[in-house]
């Protein structure tokens, strides 16, 4: 791959801050040419950049099988949208409102985190966003229900621009905020005690990291961020309904930090992007959105598991993306029971030791630390 | 009214009890969940339907052809969406099975979508309810329950008694050391998908004429098979058939007593609750604490 046109170009052309720079400048210029639906598809674009990058401190860098997301998400959203129809609030206050009980929300399910890990993490939280889907569509008295409610569009009164166009530079602004603190939070003592969970909770609760305190963090900081973006959809759609954060809505946002990199902040952003625009672009046939969207989770997980950041990271010379780590692949607590050596020597098949298989794997010496 | 609740209980609670089944079986085998087990479980219903209902054939050879076909469905997600992950992280494993479940989901309602979303298949026997006391039993409750039993039967005996069953017990109890004795794993995994998927085929045979077929039905029913195999353990059949009748009864006591809206919930409360205080089930034997 090296005859690629890019790795010819000088690195600080191609670097991953300069592509950043670009993307940014295309999303500020994108209001003076987008027709209305061109600035929604920004926009929903926008939020699911939020989402992923909070999502990807959970799943990625602190490796917690989590399957929450899509309900914290809602949960922001009808935060915001019930305060502002019940209480008469405005959306500057109703958005923070949201964005709290989600994250409030998601330092609760640290609790169960620390108690659970992996499939039986999934399964708790799986029933979690069940529980909370449940409530949006039977507690009538307050979340009206199946039918969702409107929610009334968020105004920029005093500024000189139509609501959305202000919304969309709103989200803009909120979702460079996001993106440029989680790409600090993970080169800090935080990310890194995050990435040390992942890799092994046994050797990171024994050089001092307190499992309780982290892990809550984690589920604290994507809880707030899905709760900034249930606030902003809220005001995108001016209309809250439950089939908004189902367990299709969750897959998506798993889907999309995989296909950009498990385990990288410009992997969210390029996941984010390129899922949206694929289900956008076969918005109304259903069945293809979802063969689409199963093939590329998949196809990704297997081909490319650590993800087109990590494609770009080892062929585009200037990328250097800091503290980027292979969240799929390597030896872990879970790994799959039994890693077999690729190429098995036939003369050794069919009965005796296959090579390999007893040298220790660090799961292996964990294990034995343990007993 | 108590009676009636408790027969629809067991009723749905065999059903999930199968599901249960089909996920420990993989669970124990290797070491894994398949979340395309629910769209399993659906393809095993749509192609009874198709059998049955689209090309007339006898309802036994239907039913036997529809569930070799789950088979082999199950054999494809474990070369699809396992085998070239084995070795890697849990997590990788999970967003594969998930992917192919969104893959068979969007290609049923390709093919048996649009027809009315919801389609019915016939039952084995004429459904001429039998009226015993206060009680109103539909024949295909006794048909499910029964064959359930028949099915939990069989695989006791296949566990114990075949060499094939015993290989695979081997593997789950430790996989190097089958590996080391000259049983070839994977194909104990291959088999397990496999075995996994015909098991949610018959349960989707056995469930179709009480409930009806719909492309969207498969999730619910492998969370809920799931919960119901957690609540056993994850590690035993005997639990998991346990779980899944708990999961059945609440269920339906839920819906009976408290209002029927809780019939969708009261399964994921009751599972988020055992969770919390017994990280691995019920039934799952003391703690491994893995802090």
């Amino acid at each position: 791959m090296s005859s690629l046109a890019l790795a010819n170009l000088p690195a600080w052309l191609v670097g991953r801050r300069t592509l950043g720079c670009a993307a940014l400048a295309a999303m500020i210029v994108l209001p003076f040419f987008a027709n209305p639906y061109w600035l929604f598809v920004g926009n929903t674009l926008l939020i699911y950049v939020i989402l992923t990058t909070g999502l990807n401190l959970l799943v990625g860098f602190a490796g917690q099988l989590a399957f929450a997301n899509a309900a914290m998400f809602g949960i922001g959203a009808y935060g915001t949208g019930l305060t502002q129809v019940d209480f008469g609030f405005p959306f500057w206050l109703a958005a923070p409102c949201g964005m709290f009980l989600a994250a409030g929300f998601g330092t609760v399910l640290a609790f169960p985190a620390l108690r659970l890990s992996g499939l039986y993490l999934g399964l708790a939280t799986l029933a979690f966003a069940q529980i909370a889907q449940w409530v949006f569509m039977h507690w009538e008295a307050v979340t009206f229900g199946a039918g969702g409610f409107k929610v009334p569009p968020v105004s920029f009164a005093p500024l000189p621009v139509s609501n959305e166009i202000g919304l969309y530079c709103l989200t803009l602004l909120i979702a460079v905020v996001v993106v440029l603190l989680a790409a600090n939070i993970v080169r800090s003592r935080l990310g890194r005690a995050f990435v040390a969970i992942r890799d092994g909770a046994v050797a990171a609760e024994s050089i001092g990291i307190d499992l309780l305190r982290y892990k809550a963090l984690a589920f604290g900081l994507s809880g707030l961020t899905a709760g900034i973006a249930g606030a902003l959809y809220s005001g995108l759609l001016n209309f809250v309904a439950p089939e908004s954060f189902d367990l299709f809505q969750m897959m998506l946002q798993k889907a999309m930090i995989v296909v950009g990199g498990l385990g990288s902040i410009a992997g969210s952003v390029i996941g984010a992007t390129l899922l949206t625009l694929v289900l956008e672009a076969l918005r109304g046939v259903k069945s293809w959105q979802e063969i689409a969207f199963g093939a590329l989770l998949l196809g990704f997980v297997i081909l490319i598991p650590n993800g087109l950041a990590d494609f770009l990271r080892r062929r585009v010379p200037g990328w250097r993306e800091p503290l980027i780590h292979p969240a799929l692949s390597g030896d872990a607590d879970d790994a799959i029971a039994e890693p077999v050596p690729a190429p098995i020597p036939a003369a050794l098949q069919g009965g005796t030791l296959a090579p390999g298989s007893l040298a220790p794997t660090s799961a292996a010496l964990e294990g034995a630390a343990r007993q | 009214m108590l009676a009636y609740l408790i027969l629809s209980g067991i009723t749905t609670g065999a059903l999930y009890a199968l599901i249960a089944l089909g996920i420990t079986i993989l669970f124990k085998a290797a070491g894994t969940v398949n979340f395309a087990h629910g769209e399993l479980f659906m393809m095993g219903g749509f192609l009874a339907y198709t059998f049955v209902t689209l090309l007339g054939l006898p309802y036994l050879l239907a039913l036997a052809l529809a569930i070799a076909g789950a088979f082999v469905f199950g054999i494809i997600t474990d070369r699809i969406a396992f085998r070239p992950l084995i070795g890697s992280r849990a997590l990788g494993v999970v967003l594969a099975t998930v992917g192919f479940a969104f893959i068979l989901r969007g290609t049923a309602r390709i093919l048996w979508g649009g027809k009315g979303d919801y389609l019915s298949l016939p039952p084995l026997f004429a459904p001429d309810p039998i009226i015993w006391g206060p009680l109103i039993i539909l024949p295909q409750q006794l048909v499910v329950i029964g064959g359930t039993a028949i099915v939990l039967a069989l695989f006791a005996a296949f566990f114990r008694l075949t060499r094939l069953g015993k290989m695979m017990q081997a593997t789950a109890d430790n996989a190097k050391a089958a590996r080391l004795v000259g049983i070839r794993i994977e194909h104990i995994y291959t088999l397990a998908f496999g075995i996994g998927a015909a098991v949610a085929a018959i349960s989707a045979v056995l469930m179709a004429p009480l409930t009806l077929l719909y492309t969207d039905m498969g999730f619910a029913l492998f969370v809920k098979g799931f919960a119901a195999a957690a609540l056993g353990g994850l590690k035993s059949l005997p639990g998991a058939v346990i779980g899944g009748l708990l999961v059945g009864l609440i269920e339906s006591l839920a819906a009976g007593y408290i209002a029927s809206s809780f019939l969708d919930i009261s399964a994921f409360v009751v599972i988020m609750v055992v969770l919390i205080f017994c990280p691995s089930g019920l039934l799952g034997g003391p703690a491994a604490r893995r802090v």
